[in-house]
């Protein structure tokens, strides 16, 4: 429990100049449980990333069993005795778990009873409970996590990373896999993992570092932390002061009518049983952490997602019930999602700004054959160019080849176009240049203003305390709490979202 | 697509797009240097009636890539189209024999080609299996219904008293053969469709980013079924001006390399497999060059295997050049798409 078996020492990485984190000096212990904790995009992450081989360093020294090192690949990771375990883990589903052990071990000529004998031993020492003969693919999330870290010794790892491991796994099978942390920790091994839950973290963890907007703000033993200490380490901020400075002062605008209303919705695993309203002329701000559900809550409202036939809860539009099954049914109902990744479901990235932009109107028309008139395409489209501003070199100019602050308004042109009742922005401001980020936040006011119900889903604080009217909290596929803009701080909603 | 662009005159210069221009422009000097070439070394080459041969036949095969441009601008791809080409115009021939008026027989072999392209379309919009598995399982489903229940003699021929439909294959107009005439008057219908209505618009969107079309609200599975309806349909014009010109219809085209022709002539002429970009000019370059080349072979009197075997080497070139110039976007392909 003494000497160090990781350290980064001003450890940079930057994406395109962009820093996911700066400067970080962190240390892992040989025979420690370390938790990382940190809002959304706090570069968590990306700093295991990187010690997993997945990403070099930009800048900085990563020193690993005492020498400098720069994995290659996540196989040379693991070489070097550092393993990752991913929340969708690696494994055959079609496989036995003997043979997911052994697997890229494999001898020419295999003996399957070899193989299973071997696999038990392994197990046994671990003392982990699965059956090596059993398919991956009949394994509960708990089980698979075993079965992926008995691999990970099985190839001599030291230092084992989790991101995100109790995410997905029900009560019961986290205290399994705390107690096999504990094993891990037994036999010598480091642990880092990732985590949302606070309490989790401080229940297991020997040390906690959390990590606020890419820099390292608090390393310290678990029991030196509290519930209250570590919220506050993940929120107080200062950066982006002018941005959204204004907050603390503004009156959010009173509800209209109730437009979209969700009952008890559920989607599998994601979503259960939500319910949650959202009114006309007012901006509904919507936090959540990652895994929250808060995105499938909207695309469920939207019909990008299709929810359970039979136990799907109700959604209800103006008061009444309606299930739309693609997202055309949800247009001409005059709901418009505006996606968080414009790359794979917002643009059309090789056609012009006035096509895009007029694809809203097609979609919403009824005659599919009728012909397109040039000079209203183009009408209209100079119009939304000149409304939300929309810069670009020339006016012929393909989507892909604009910035993403200009690439978003030519996506939220494409559904205002269409005039809806309701827009959902889902991280309206993800990947786009600063400049556009206020522009952005002004459309969304002045629709607000001008009647309809907006909803904003962001995982970023400030920018919820900055444009909404209203705050959802969701968890865990719920929503947990709901405040006026004038009662939330950070810290509450921060509160309330961690679990 | 570029009909904003067309507008402005500006094109976007960028690698990609240069590329595709210079694609197209091999292929183009490829058809001039063939030309040329079975010009001068074929003295038979540029005889008035082997000219007209070609044109003819390469007609035919450029209308069936019209409508396989169709669904491949659209991310899809039809391998049954002589399938359904040849089925629904034997049934028609054979429901005449039968003592149906010609006109009707005609009308309910373009139904029955429509209804193949639809349930086709339904299989892919609505059951989700990949175009390329519906339709080659569809296209044997259909051959083998027509040859179980339709008809049972390969070669149907035309039925007699039907002067005005030998026209169609034989005749000219203005000494322009009508086959010709129908080829360029379809084009100009393709293209008009695609730049200049919602269906066409729709169809490249579709091509250029399914995920987007849908999640903005375009009627994406409509739109499915309605282009492999409308390839089907085209299919079946295409085999009636066959079988005028040929006089008979010969089932056993289902069993030739007819389709990899078609697929040959889209590839070659630049429309990518990936979709959402070609044109009408793109089918109308590859027929060229794909019929030149046939034509010189035929007359080379070269072995039809090897005449084969140089159709796919350069049909597996084309794919790979076409794969090269139009990378799949890694975030947008799914697994099991084509």
């Amino acid at each position: 429990m003494s000497d160090v078996i990781v350290e980064f020492r001003n450890a940079t990485k930057l994406f395109r100049d962009v820093p996911a984190f700066r400067d970080v000096n962190f240390t892992l212990m040989r025979g420690e449980v370390h938790a990382l904790l940190g809002e959304n995009g706090a570069g968590k992450s990306t700093l295991t990333k990187v010690l997993a081989g997945l990403y070099p360093l930009s800048s900085g020294d990563m020193i690993v069993e005492g020498k400098l090192r720069s994995f290659a690949s996540p196989a040379d990771a693991l070489a070097h005795g550092v393993a990752m375990v991913f929340q969708e883990t690696n494994l055959v589903p079609s496989m036995t778990v003997a043979q997911n052990l052994f697997l890229s071990q494999e001898n020419f000529f295999n003996r399957l009873r070899g193989i299973n004998i071997k696999a038990q031993q392994q197990l046994q020492r671990l003392s982990f409970h699965v059956d090596p003969t059993a398919l991956v693919s009949s394994l509960g999330a708990a089980k698979k996590q075993m079965v992926e870290i008995a691999r990970a010794v099985q190839h001599n790892a030291r230092i084992f990373i989790f991101d995100e491991p109790t995410a997905t796994l029900t009560p019961e099978e986290k205290q399994h896999f705390f107690a096999l942390m504990e094993r891990l920790k037994a036999e010598g091994h480091s642990v880092i993992f990732i985590s949302h839950a606070l309490e989790e973290a401080l229940e297991v963890a020997d040390r906690i570092s959390i990590l606020r907007d890419g820099a390292l703000v608090a390393t310290d033993q678990s029991s030196n932390f509290t519930r209250d200490r570590i919220v506050q380490a993940m929120v107080g901020r200062q950066l982006k002061e002018e941005l959204y400075g204004q907050t603390a002062l503004r009156k959010g605008r009173p509800p209209g009518t109730k437009v979209l209303a969700l009952e008890n919705v559920s989607m599998g695993r994601a979503v259960r049983s939500a319910t949650l309203s959202v009114f006309s002329g007012q901006v509904t701000g919507m936090f959540g952490l990652v895994g929250a559900g808060r995105t499938e809550m909207m695309k469920i409202a939207a019909g990008v997602l299709k929810r359970d036939f039979f136990h799907g809860g109700r959604v209800k539009l103006n008061g009444r019930n309606v299930r739309f099954s693609v997202p055309r049914k949800a247009v001409n109902h005059g709901i418009a999602y505006i996606t968080e990744d414009r790359k794979l479901d917002g643009i059309f990235d090789t056609m012009g700004i006035a096509e895009n932009i007029f694809f809203g109107r097609i979609a919403k028309g009824s005659n599919p054959a009728s012909v397109i008139s040039m000079s209203q395409v183009r009408r209209e489209a100079a119009g939304w160019i000149e409304r939300l501003n929309i810069r670009t070199i020339r006016s012929s100019a393909k989507v892909v080849e604009l910035s993403g602050g200009n690439q978003q308004k030519v996506v939220i042109a494409k559904s205002l176009i269409q005039a809806p009742q309701l827009v959902i922005f889902d991280e309206p401001t993800r990947g786009v240049d600063v400049g556009a980020i206020s522009e952005i936040h002004d459309i969304i006011q002045k629709l607000a203003e001008a009647g309809a119900a907006v909803v904003v889903i962001s995982s970023y604080l400030p920018e919820i305390l900055a444009i909404s009217d209203r705050v959802l909290v969701a968890r865990q596929g719920r929503i947990v709490e709901e405040m006026a803009i004038e009662e939330a701080t950070e810290e509450k909603i921060m509160y309330a979202a961690v679990h | 697509m570029s009909a904003a662009e067309q507008q402005t005159g500006a094109r976007g210069p960028t690698i990609r797009e240069r590329l595709l221009q210079s694609q197209e422009g091999i292929v183009f000097l490829l058809a001039v240097v063939a030309f040329l070439a079975f010009s001068i070394l074929l003295p038979s080459f540029l005889s008035s009636g082997n000219l007209l041969v070609l044109v003819r036949s390469v007609s035919i095969l450029g209308i069936l890539a019209l409508g396989m441009a169709l669904v491949v601008i659209a991310r899809g791809i039809d391998v049954s189209m002589i399938a359904v080409m040849v089925v629904s115009v034997s049934w028609a021939f054979v429901i005449t024999r039968a003592g149906y008026p010609f006109e009707l027989a005609l009308l309910i072999g373009a139904s029955f080609a429509m209804l193949a392209g639809i349930m086709i379309g339904t299989l892919i919009a609505f059951g989700e299996v990949p175009p390329i598995f519906a339709t080659l399982a569809a296209g044997s489903v259909i051959y083998g219904t027509g040859r179980t229940f339709f008809f049972t003699l390969e070669m149907q021929n035309v039925p007699p008293d039907t002067e005005w439909f030998r026209l169609i294959g034989q005749g000219n107009v203005f000494g322009i053969p009508v086959t010709v005439v129908a080829f360029a008057l379809l084009c100009v219908v393709v293209q008009l469709v695609l730049r200049r209505t919602r269906f066409g618009w729709m169809t490249y969107a579709m091509g250029n980013n399914p995920n987007t079309a849908r999640v903005s609200g375009l009627p994406t599975r409509p739109m499915i079924v309605a282009q492999y309806a409308s390839t089907a349909l085209i299919a079946y014009v295409a085999g009636l001006i066959l079988a005028s010109s040929a006089a008979a219809i010969n089932a056993r085209l289902f069993n030739s390399t007819m389709i990899y022709d078609i697929l040959l002539v889209v590839v070659l002429g630049g429309i990518g497999l990936n979709g959402g970009h070609g044109s009408v000019r793109n089918v109308i370059l590859g027929t060229v060059f794909v019929g030149i080349l046939l034509n010189g072979m035929t007359i080379m009197n070269i072995d039809y295997t090897i005449q084969n075997l140089v159709k796919g080497v350069v049909l597996l070139l084309a794919i790979v050049v076409d794969s090269l110039v139009n990378p799949r976007d890694e975030q947008t392909s799914q697994q099991g798409d084509l």
